[in-house]
C-alpha cells in the first residue's frame, strides 16, 4: 500500500491546528504509521482514498477533524479559454482525455516532491499502472493553444523527457525503460497518441513519457495537467484528485474545453456529487444513538454536507459507493476511539467442528505415542517430490508465477516433507521418530483434490518395517479399533520387498515400509528409515 | 583376627571364591580384575588369614604320540588274526629303526613270537593281553592325567614312555585358593549383606530379608528423554480455537483451493483490483472452476459489481468477467470460508474458521506465503459496529493482551472498516493484529442476507513469535528438532515459561 512522507512543521502549517492533536489524528482518518523520525513521519494510506497522496489532501481531511475548517470544500474554477481537440481516430486507441490549468503556484522542492509521489502513487493505484489512466505534467507558459490530442505514426519523432536528441515512437517503445515497461498499454495499432500544442511542441506521449520542452521545474508558476484514460470516469476522479489537491496549494484553477468529434466539455468537473442520507441506516450500522444534528455534525467534520435528505461530497472522495459509507463517515466524525464497544453475548455454547474435532484427536495420539510433530508447507517443489525419488512429475499440480521454485508445486505426499526435515536436522540425537498431519493435493481428471493425511517416519540405525508398523497399528487400533490388512506392494518411497499397502475394511488406505536406500542417500541422510502414510479421508468421515 | 575395612577388590575375590572351593588363579581373572590387582588381593587376603594359599608344582603329562609302536604292532596282529609275514608288518612303520624297536619290546615281553620257515619269517601273538596295561597307560594319558592321578600299578611303565619321547612331562607351578571361615566371616561383615539391586528371584525367595541395596549416586545425571510432543504453532491454534468456542463460536472448515468469485468477487473486490494479480495471489495453472456460470447467485454478484444492483449502491462500474471468477486460486484469506457460510446459513450464525491462506510473497524475517488466519462473522439482528469493537476487546484479552485499540481501515468488502492493534506485555510494543468490519450490502444483499454481519480476520503467527520470543516467522516451520523437543512449555497468558 502506497506510503507518503509527512514533514510534521509543513504539515501543521497547511492544518492550522495544534502539533499534538495533528500528530495524535493522524491515525483515526484511517492512515497507519509507518515509521516516524523527529521532524517527519511516514505514513500509509488505503488506496480507497488516494486523495491522501499529498500532505495536502491529508491536511483537508484533518482540519474537518479538529474542525478548524468543516464541510465541503469549495472549489472554483473560471475558463481558461483553452481547447483541446481530439482526434477521432484515437477512440480504439486511448479515447478520453481530460485537462485542466492551475495558476499561481509557488513550487517548493518539498511540493514538487509531493505532487510526483501522488502522480506516481494515482498512476500505479487508480490508473493501475497507467494502463487505465496517466497523468503528464507540464509548465503552461511553454504550451501554445489549442492543444492537439492526436494519434500519430511511429515514425513521428519528438525530443522525451530528459533527452535533448529526438526520437521516434518506435524507438522510443523499444529503447527507453518506459517505453519497454508500459508499451503493452498501447494496443497494436500504426496510430500512438501524442498530445502536442498550436506549435507543434510535444507536451507528452501519453502513457509513456512527457516531452522535454514543456517540463516542470520549482520555478513552473503555471501548470497545464493532462490525464488520458481507457475508463471516461477514473480519467476524471484522477483529474479531480490532482487539481483539488494543487488548489489547496494555493493555485487558482481553470477549466479546459475538451473537444471531441461529436460532443465537448469543460474539464476538471468539480462539482459536488451527492447520495441520500439514510439517517436510521446511520444509527444500526455505527451503533450510536445521534440525533439529526449530531449526525450532521460528524458528517461535516468528514467534509461532507448533509442538507435534508441528501449529503454532498466533493469530487475527489471516490470511495463513497453506498448510502452505508456514510454511516463510516458519520463515525469518523464523531471519532472512532470515541466509540463504546459492547460486548455481544452468545445466546448458546459453540463448538469445534467435528472434522477439527479428529485431526486434533489424530495428532495428540501420534504425539502421546513419543512422536514429535512437524509442521511443514504445502507448497514445495518439485526436486524434493519427484526428481529426489525417481519419479514422473506428470501429476504435479502447479501454481502460476511463483515468486520461487522453492514453492512452485502442491505436495501430493506427506512423505517428502519429513525426508527434507530429517535431513536438516543429522546432528540431532538419534532415534528421531516425527509425523505430521497435513493436506495433499491430488490431480483427478481436470480438478484437484485435497484430503487430510497423516505420515509417520523414523530414523535411527535399527529402524525397521515392523517398528513402523507397531506404530501405525496401535495408533489405528486406538484410535478408532482399526484393524487394517498389510499386503506386499510396491510405493515410490519404500524399498522392494520392504513394503506394503494399507487397507481397511477393504479399502486402501495407505502404504508402510523402508525407504528407498537410493531415497536414504538422495536427502543426505544416513540412517535407516522407515515409514507410513495413511490417508485420512475415510478416518475423518466416520462417526466418533 | 585381621583389623581393618577390606578393600573393594578384596571384597570382589573373597565373594568370588565363597561356596566355590579351591579356585586357581586364572578363574579369578574372568570377573574383569587384572593380573596384579588379584595377586596382590591374594597376599593381603591371605596375610590376613582369610584365604589359604596352595601353590602347586603339577607335574603334567603329556602325550606326544598316539600311541606306542609296540601297540600298533600288537593292533596289526590282532586284527589279522593269523600270522603275518614279517615283511607285511614291516609297511605299518615310519623306519626300519622304529620297527625293530617295537619288535624287540613286543618279543621281549613276550607278547609275539617270531618263527621262520621256508617262505620268511611270521609274527604271531604269544600274550594278547600282555600289553593290557600299557594300553590303560595311554587311555588315561590321552584324557589328560597328572602322573599323581595315576594308578599305581601302571606308573612304572612310564619312566620308559618318557625316555622314548612318547610322552612329556612337564611341570606347571598354579596357584589355587580357597577362602578359609575367617574370611567368610570378613566377606559377611563387608558385604553387610548389600546387594547391586533388586531381582524377581530375590524378591520370590525371600532372599530380600536382611540385604541392602548399594547406595548409588543419585546426583549422576540420567540420559537424555524427549517425550512426543505437538508442534507449538498447533498448540497455539488449539488454545485460539477454545478461546471462540468459549465465546459461543462454532468452527467451519472449507477447502484450501477457491475460485475466485467466492475469493474475490463475492467479496465485493472488483476483478481489476492489484490484491488480484499474479503477484500476490497463487493461482493453480490452467484450472478453472467450470461449473460457475452467470445466473443465480453469480448473476446478483456480478450486476452488483457492476451497477450496485438492487443494493442501493454505485457498484464498480465496469464489464464483470465470468472467466475471471472461475479461475481456481489457493484462498488468500479465511473471510472466503464466512462468506460462503453466510450464503448457505438457515439462521443466525456465529463461525470462525481457523486455517492456512496462501499469499504469493518473497519469503523473509517477516513474510511467509503459508500461514494460518482466523476469520469470523457474527450475523444477527441489531448488529452493529459496537459489537464488533466488543467482540474484538474481548477476544484478544483473552489472548493475552492487555490494551487493544482499534483503527479506521479499509476493505473493500467492509464499511466501516477497523484495523485491530494491540499491546503486548511480552513484545512492549504495540502489534498489528488484523483487519475487520461491517459487511457491505453489496456483500450480502446478494447472498439473500439482510441482517447485519460483523466480520473480521486475524493473523496468527504474529502471536505465536510473541508468545515463544523469536523475531522470524521462517524458524515456525523450520522444523528444527532441537527446538521441536527441547522448547519450553507455553501458557495462553504468554508472560509465564518454564524453562526446558
Amino acid at each position: 500500500m502506497p506510503v507518503v512522507k509527512l514533514y510534521k512543521d509543513r504539515l501543521v502549517k497547511l492544518v492550522g491546528g495544534e502539533k499534538r492533536d495533528v500528530l495524535q489524528r493522524l491515525p483515526y482518518i484511517g492512515l497507519d504509521i509507518e515509521g516516524e523520525e523527529s521532524d517527519s513521519i511516514r505514513v500509509e494510506y488505503s488506496p480507497n482514498r488516494p486523495d491522501f497522496s499529498t500532505d495536502y489532501g491529508i491536511a483537508r481531511a484533518l482540519k474537518g477533524i479538529l474542525e478548524v475548517e468543516v464541510g465541503l470544500p469549495r472549489y472554483e474554477a473560471s475558463s481558461s479559454g483553452i481547447a483541446v481537440l481530439v482526434d477521432r481516430r484515437l477512440a480504439n486507441v486511448r479515447p478520453f482525455i481530460a485537462c485542466a490549468v492551475a495558476k499561481g503556484l509557488r513550487l517548493d522542492d518539498e511540493t514538487v516532491r509531493q505532487l510526483i509521489s501522488m502522480q506516481e502513487d494515482l498512476h500505479n493505484g487508480l490508473g493501475r499502472r497507467r494502463r487505465v489512466a496517466a497523468i503528464g505534467l507540464h509548465d503552461l507558459d511553454a504550451v501554445v493553444p489549442p492543444v492537439h490530442y492526436e494519434g500519430v505514426p511511429p515514425s513521428f519523432s519528438f525530443a522525451p523527457l530528459g533527452d535533448q536528441n529526438p526520437m521516434t515512437i518506435a524507438e522510443i517503445l523499444e529503447r527507453t525503460e518506459t517505453g519497454r515497461r508500459y508499451s503493452s498499454i498501447l494496443p497494436d495499432s500504426r496510430l500512438y497518441p501524442i498530445l502536442r500544442d498550436s506549435k507543434n511542441t510535444v507536451l507528452s506521449f501519453p502513457p509513456i513519457i512527457n516531452g522535454n520542452e514543456t517540463k516542470v521545474s520549482t520555478s513552473t508558476k503555471n501548470l497545464f495537467i493532462d490525464v488520458t484514460s481507457t475508463d471516461k470516469r477514473v480519467g476524471s476522479d484522477v483529474l479531480a484528485i490532482i487539481a483539488t489537491t494543487l488548489a489547496d496549494a494555493g493555485a487558482s484553477l481553470q477549466t479546459v474545453e475538451i473537444k471531441y468529434f461529436s460532443s465537448s466539455e469543460a474539464t476538471p468537473d468539480l462539482s459536488p456529487l451527492s447520495m441520500p442520507l439514510d439517517l436510521p441506516l446511520i444509527r444500526s450500522v455505527t451503533g450510536l444513538d445521534l440525533t439529526e444534528s449530531e449526525i450532521n455534525s460528524c458528517l461535516r467534520r468528514s467534509r461532507l454536507e448533509p442538507s435534508g435528505t441528501t449529503v454532498a461530497f466533493p469530487r475527489y472522495r471516490i470511495d463513497l459507493l453506498h448510502p452505508v459509507d456514510l454511516a463510516e463517515e458519520t463515525a469518523l466524525g464523531y471519532g472512532i476511539d470515541k466509540i463504546k464497544p459492547v460486548y455481544p453475548a452468545s445466546d448458546r455454547p459453540g463448538e469445534f467442528s467435528r472434522q477439527g474435532k479428529r485431526l486434533e484427536k489424530i495428532a495428540d495420539l501420534m504425539a502421546s505415542s513419543g512422536m514429535v510433530e512437524v509442521m511443514s508447507y504445502e507448497l514445495v517443489d518439485e526436486s524434493s517430490f519427484y526428481k529426489k525419488f525417481e519419479r514422473s512429475a506428470e501429476e504435479k499440480v502447479e501454481v502460476s508465477d511463483p515468486r520461487s521454485i522453492d514453492h512452485s508445486i502442491l505436495r501430493d505426499s506427506l512423505l517428502p516433507s519429513l525426508l527434507s526435515i530429517l535431513s536438516r536436522n543429522i546432528k540431532e540425537e538419534y532415534p528421531q521418530r516425527i509425523f505430521e498431519v497435513g493436506r495433499v493435493y491430488h490431480r483427478v481428471g481436470k480438478k484437484v483434490e485435497e484430503r487430510w493425511s497423516l505420515a509417520a517416519m523414523i530414523a535411527h540405525s535399527q529402524a525397521s518395517f515392523s517398528e513402523a508398523k507397531m506404530y501405525m497399528e496401535s495408533f489405528l487400533k486406538t484410535l478408532a479399533n482399526l484393524e487394517v490388512v498389510t499386503s506386499p506392494s510396491i510405493h515410490w518411497s519404500f524399498s522392494d520387498g520392504r513394503c506394503a499397502s494399507v487397507e481397511a475394511s477393504g479399502r486402501g488406505v495407505g502404504h508402510i515400509g523402508e525407504v528407498k536406500p537410493s531415497v536414504i542417500v538422495a536427502f543426505g541422510l544416513g540412517v535407516p528409515l522407515a515409514g507410513f502414510e495413511l490417508d485420512l479421508s475415510n478416518l475423518l468421515r466416520e462417526s466418533s | 583376627m585381621a583389623t581393618g575395612a577390606l578393600h573393594p577388590i578384596e571384597v570382589r575375590v573373597l565373594g568370588a571364591l565363597k561356596d566355590a572351593g579351591w579356585v586357581d588363579f586364572d578363574s579369578l581373572l574372568s570377573g574383569g580384575l587384572l593380573p596384579d590387582q588379584v595377586r596382590r588381593s591374594i597376599e593381603w587376603l591371605s596375610s590376613k588369614g582369610f584365604i589359604e594359599v596352595e601353590q602347586n608344582t603339577l607335574a603334567k603329562l603329556v602325550l606326544l604320540l598316539p600311541t606306542a609302536p609296540e601297540l600298533l604292532l600288537l593292533r596289526r596282529l590282532k586284527e589279522a588274526g593269523r600270522p603275518v609275514p614279517l615283511s607285511d608288518l614291516k609297511k605299518d612303520f615310519k623306519s626300519q629303526d622304529e620297527f625293530s624297536a617295537a619288535l624287540g619290546r613286543a618279543r621281549e615281553s613276550s607278547w609275539i613270537k617270531v618263527e621262520s620257515s621256508a617262505v620268511g619269517s611270521f609274527v604271531s601273538i604269544l600274550d594278547a593281553d600282555g600289553a593290557a596295561k600299557l594300553e590303560r597307560l595311554l587311555a588315561h594319558l590321552a584324557r589328560g592325567a597328572e602322573e599323581d592321578a595315576l594308578p599305581e600299578e601302571l606308573r612304572p611303565l612310564l619312566p620308559d614312555l618318557i625316555k622314548r619321547g612318547i610322552v612329556q612331562k612337564t611341570e606347571e607351578k598354579s596357584t589355587r585358593v580357597r577362602i578359609t571361615r575367617d574370611g567368610l566371616a570378613a566377606l559377611d561383615a563387608a558385604e553387610g549383606g548389600r546387594v547391586e539391586r533388586l531381582t524377581p528371584d530375590l524378591l520370590a525367595t525371600g532372599r530380600w530379608r536382611g540385604k541392602e541395596l548399594r547406595p548409588i549416586d543419585v546426583r549422576a545425571p540420567a540420559p537424555r528423554f524427549y517425550p512426543g510432543r505437538r508442534h507449538p504453532v498447533n498448540e497455539f491454534i488449539e488454545e485460539v480455537k477454545e478461546a471462540y468456542i468459549s465465546m459461543g463460536f462454532t468452527e467451519i472448515e472449507g477447502a484450501a483451493i477457491q475460485p475466485a468469485l467466492w475469493n474475490f468477487d463475492a467479496l465485493f473486490t472488483p476483478q481489476d483490483h492489484p490484491g488480484r494479480e499474479l503477484q500476490d495471489t497463487f493461482y493453480l495453472m490452467s484450472m478453472e472452476d467450470d461449473s460457475i456460470k452467470r445466473e443465480g447467485v453469480v448473476d446478483r454478484i456480478a450486476s452488483t459489481h457492476e451497477d450496485g444492483w438492487r443494493t442501493g449502491s454505485r457498484g464498480w462500474q465496469y464489464r464483470w468477467n465470468t472467466e475471471e471468477a472461475r479461475r481456481l486460486v489457493l484462498r488468500t484469506h479465511n473471510t472466503v470460508l464466512t462468506v460462503r457460510a453466510l450464503e448457505s446459513a438457515k439462521e443466525d450464525l456465529r463461525v470462525f474458521a481457523l486455517g492456512k491462506v496462501y499469499r504469493n510473497e518473497n519469503l523473509d524475517y517477516k513474510h511467509l506465503a503459508e500461514f494460518h488466519q482466523m476469520d469470523g462473522v457474527i450475523m444477527g439482528d441489531g448488529l452493529n459496529t459496537r459489537h464488533l469493537m466488543g467482540f474484538l476487546t474481548g477476544f484478544y484479552r483473552k489472548l493475552g493482551m492487555s490494551e487493544v485499540k482499534l483503527w479506521p481501515s479499509y476493505f473493500p468488502y467492509t464499511e466501516p472498516s477497523l484495523q485491530v492493534v494491540g499491546y503486548s506485555d511480552l513484545a512492549n510494543d504495540w502489534i498489528e493484529l488484523g483487519g475487520s468490519g461491517v459487511f457491505r450490502p453489496e456483500v450480502t444483499w446478494p447472498l439473500g442476507v439482510k441482517k447485519p454481519v460483523l466480520a473480521w480476520g486475524l493473523g496468527i503467527e504474529r502471536l505465536i513469535l510473541l508468545r515463544l520470543g523469536l523475531d522470524d516467522l521462517r524458524v515456525l516451520y523450520d522444523n528444527d528438532l532441537g527446538w521441536l523437543r527441547r522448547r519450553a512449555t507455553t501458557s495462553i497468558a504468554g508472560s509465564q515459561t518454564l524453562q526446558g
